[in-house]
């Protein structure tokens, strides 16, 4: 079969136009099918990560976007010293945009100690006692430094707000990449948000043996009939319910991904079955010089394959490439969701991209191999 | 030795409610080193005979042995097979594939042996000396005169040393010089070479190269004496 490899490299090249529209046809296809992959893992690894469960968020109650959830800073400290809570961060949530959004920019703002203490971050650029200095200091995710292309010492500014830049920190969680660091005063004296001395939400880390429902309804209890009485969640239903609109919506993408790569299928078929009919007499010739029925199978097969591989290689690297260096996420009501690169989405997308291959080339293939000789000779 | 053996052989074809019989309990036979020339009125059916030796259509009754094999009764995939090793088939016009250099036409039946690349190397470039086109080997057909494809053709029907090989009309498509040179060609490769060759044509002249001539009529072989002694024509 490699023997034949320089006639089936050949073949393709002879109808270079055709092949190479076909080859970015499947590159097209595969890369959408990749970006929408993306989009699908950043969702499942959300949904996915255990310490989700073991973390609680207290929203206020019956408000569901973090610009319009208000609770007294205090309910911090009085959470602290409720049975099963190792400890509670008030959190004031900023962003320009609540609906879902590509290009979400979103401020968490932290008493500057709690941030250290409850947040892996590693800067890369800047340094911490310039953050804690700065009474408008940020700490930036690297994905949102790179797509708003921001820089250490830089001044940053979004609607009523103006920062400065302290730091770019990397984490292992992906969605932490885009998201904005601050501290918690200066979010709450942001002008005309009127909300010093409040909070968005506020974060309960669980001690090891608490039971996360029964803290749940604790909490919920103690604030009831107070000045604002709150709902608590783990962050993984809290997560869950923010983005549960966009679970049915990236479905419904995943499904046009799929949709894409059908007609992948269609096309490489239609091409691969042109070059088939092409060629009618010469695959007679092959046959009467002795290549038996499975190998002109084999041939064409793989010029649908290759096809496909190639494109899709194209796609699938350029796709890669795209989430690599973009820094792109999907926000919604405050929820990050990272579009990264993964090998597991590589691999997947040349595997469908080889299975489009095979499928494709079967029929063109079945009517090459079972082509009788001697009529095939009389065609021109 | 016999070497093609076709044995009260009956070709039918159908179309609708139309049989056209151009074999007919036909019997044939060829020796090793024969150089057979198969004339014959147009429709007579000669093709169709050649197409049967060659293995790449079959007899509706009667049994076929080329090289001892008996090839009415092979699979398609043992055909082919067989095909690779026994026979070599020029074909009137068109013979080459068009994306491949003429070395790459030539070399073609021999990636289906178990040949070692220098060993294809070495066959191939014996075959281009002996048909004169070494300094063509990197010519697409496209490049080729219709004489030069030709013998490209004819390198490749014999590059793996077939049992037997079969011509249609190999000279049909070409002039009075290069007929001639085509049909030397042929017949050095049967006296030098000793290949056994069927070939079949319209033209007197090529037929009488030949070292037995046969007319096709009414499904039947005629043996003949052809008029033109082989050795005049050089
Ligand atoms: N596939 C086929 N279907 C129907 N009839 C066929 C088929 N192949 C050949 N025939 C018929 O069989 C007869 C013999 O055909 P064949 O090609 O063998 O003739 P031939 O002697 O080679 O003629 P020519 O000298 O014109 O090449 C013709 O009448 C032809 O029409
Ligand atoms: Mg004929």
């Amino acid at each position: 079969m490699i023997r034949f490899g320089p006639y089936i490299l050949k073949t393709l090249w002879r109808h270079r136009t055709r092949t190479l529209l076909t080859v970015s046809g499947a590159a097209v296809a595969l890369f959408v099918y990749s970006f929408v992959g993306a989009v699908q893992e950043g969702l499942n690894r959300l949904a996915s990560d255990q310490s989700h469960h073991r973390t609680l968020i207290v929203f206020q109650a019956n408000r569901f976007c973090p610009s319009t959830s208000k609770l007294p800073e205090d309910y911090a400290r009085k959470i602290e010293q409720m049975p099963g809570v190792a400890g509670a961060v008030p959190i004031k949530v900023y962003m320009n945009n609540c609906r879902a959004s590509l290009d979400v920019v979103v401020f968490n703002g932290l008493p500057a100690e709690k941030l250290k203490a409850t947040r892996q971050l590693d800067l890369s650029e800047g340094d911490w006692s310039t953050f804690e200095k700065q009474r408008d200091g940020i700490v930036v995710g690297q994905a949102v430094a790179l797509r708003r292309k921001l820089k250490v010492g830089q001044k940053f500014s979004i609607g009523a707000l103006t920062t400065s830049i302290a730091g770019i920190f990397t984490s292992p969680i992906p969605s932490e990449q885009n998201m904005i660091y601050a501290h918690l005063e200066f979010l709450q004296r942001i002008k005309g948000l009127n909300s010093v001395g409040t909070c968005t939400q506020v974060e309960v880390a669980l001690t090891a043996d608490a039971n996360s429902d029964a803290v749940c309804r604790a909490i919920d209890e103690r604030f009831r009939g107070g000045p604002i009485s709150t709902d608590t969640r783990t962050r993984g239903v809290f997560q869950a319910r923010a983005v549960g609109d966009l679970i049915e919506l990236v479905g419904f993408v995943r499904l046009l991904g799929l949709a894409c790569v059908a007609l992948v299928l269609a096309l490489v078929s239609t091409t691969t079955l042109m070059g088939v009919q092409d060629r009618i007499r010469e695959h007679a010739i092959l046959q009467t010089v002795g290549c038996t029925p499975a190998r002109i199978f084999s041939f064409v097969i793989a010029e649908s394959l290759i096809v496909c591989l190639v494109g899709g290689g194209f796609g699938i690297g350029a796709a890669m490439c795209a989430l690599q260096f973009s820094g792109l996420a999907l926000g919604t009501e405050g929820i990050l969701i990272a579009f990264l690169p993964s090998l597991a989405l590589a691999a997947t997308g040349l595997a469908i991209a080889a299975g489009v291959g095979v499928v494709a080339g079967l029929a063109p293939a079945w009517q090459a191999a079972n082509a009788e000789i001697v009529p095939a000779l009389r065609t021109a | 030795m016999l070497v093609v053996d076709v044995d009260h052989v009956t070709k039918q074809f159908t179309k609708g409610e139309h049989t056209i019989t151009p074999l007919r309990d036909t019997t044939f036979q060829m020796e090793r080193g024969d150089f057979v020339s198969l004339m014959g009125a147009s429709g007579s059916g000669k093709s169709t005979l050649l197409n049967l030796v060659a293995g790449i259509d079959r007899p509706t009754t009667g049994r076929i042995t080329v090289a001892g094999q008996e090839i009415t009764g092979l699979s398609r995939s043992r055909l082919a097979r067989w095909r690779a090793e026994h026979v070599g088939y020029i074909f009137q016009t068109h013979n080459l594939v068009p994306v491949l250099t003429a070395y790459e036409n030539i070399e073609l039946p021999l990636l289906l042996l178990p040949l070692s690349r220098s060993e294809r190397r070495r066959r191939v470039d014996v075959t281009l000396e002996a048909v004169g086109l070494a300094d063509r080997a990197d010519h697409y057909p496209r490049q080729l005169s219709g004489g030069q494809e030709q013998r490209v053709g004819i390198a490749r029907a014999i590059v793996a040393n077939p049992t037997v090989v079969v011509a249609d009309e190999p000279t049909g498509d070409l002039d009075g010089e290069t007929t001639g040179q085509i049909l030397d060609l042929l017949q050095r490769l049967n006296t030098e070479l000793g290949m056994t060759l069927l070939m079949v044509t319209h033209d007197l002249h090529a037929a009488s190269v030949a070292s037995r001539r046969y007319r096709l009529e009414q499904g039947q072989l005629i043996a003949r004496e052809s008029a033109v002694v082989a050795g005049s024509l050089t």
